[in-house]
């Protein structure tokens, strides 16, 4: 059975996160994929990732953001999740500042894979107001991990 | 309102999936009945079976990329808006359709 925890590792989580800028903390959520051994290059990701930034917001409204890379720079489909306790300036769709990043790593050749589907599901758990409100303020990175799984 | 739709964006990984989701709850929030497809990196899912095209009153298709089997609503009303509107007001936009439906 898949599970969530299939692409989200508790090292590929950080509840501290010190960049007040969405750049700043882009470069910090790619340095933990990087470190953990997700990426082959960070500076290639972090520029994947910006460069889908400037066709659209991914800043999705209650306080959450999902940017996104997908790249053959990725070695490892998985997601690297940061908050943030100054908000932070993402052009969200309801104005509002962003202090819970998503951000989702997809192995270009990777396109029917699970991995894929189950960032997606973590995407669709996003949708609901109830859920984003839970993860900014859950306490811990297995609190996280558990609302993403259930 | 009896609604079907498509959902896709650039990336195909993160927003399809959203605004799935989105109007889905909406609908069901408003008391309509919605069958979303989403079309993104893992391929179209949820495909929109034939008797749901027929019966619906209305297609909604959330996307910043073209779609795939738009020959399949021939004779529908369609209603196109990007992937980021299904996700900031879901409820406003069926509102919308609905009164416009109704005129």
């Amino acid at each position: 059975m898949m599970n969530v925890s299939d692409v989200l590792r508790a090292d590929r989580i950080a509840l501290d996160l010190n960049s007040d800028t969405k750049e700043g903390a882009l470069e910090e959520l790619t340095e933990l994929l990087y470190n953990s051994g997700a990426l082959t290059d960070k500076d290639a990701f972090l520029k994947d990732v910006l460069s889908r930034e400037s066709i659209s917001t991914t800043g999705i409204g209650n306080g959450i953001a999902i940017p996104h890379g997908k790249s053959a720079n990725v070695l490892e489909t998985t997601a690297a999740i940061g908050r943030c306790d100054k908000p932070i300036e993402w052009e969200s769709l309801d104005d509002k500042p962003v202090n819970f990043i998503v951000l989702l790593a997809v192995n270009e050749n990777d396109r029917t894979g699970v991995h894929v589907k189950l960032l997606s599901q973590m995407a669709r758990k996003l949708a609901s107001e109830e859920t984003c409100k839970r993860l900014v303020d859950a306490k811990s990175a297995e609190e996280i991990t558990a609302i993403f799984s259930e | 309102m009896k609604i079907v739709g498509i959902a896709a964006c650039t990336s195909g990984i993160a927003h399809t999936y959203i605004a799935k989701e989105k109007l889905v709850t909406a609908a069901k929030e408003l008391g309509h009945e919605a069958h979303i497809e989403t079309q993104g990196t893992i391929g179209t899912e949820d495909e929109l079976t034939a008797q749901q095209i027929k019966d619906a009153d209305v297609v909604i298709i959330a996307a910043d990329i073209k779609v795939g089997g738009k020959d399949r609503f021939q004779g529908k009303r369609i209603v196109e808006v990007p992937t980021h509107i299904a996700i900031k007001s879901p409820k406003a936009l069926l509102n919308k359709i609905e009164e416009e439906i109704k005129k």
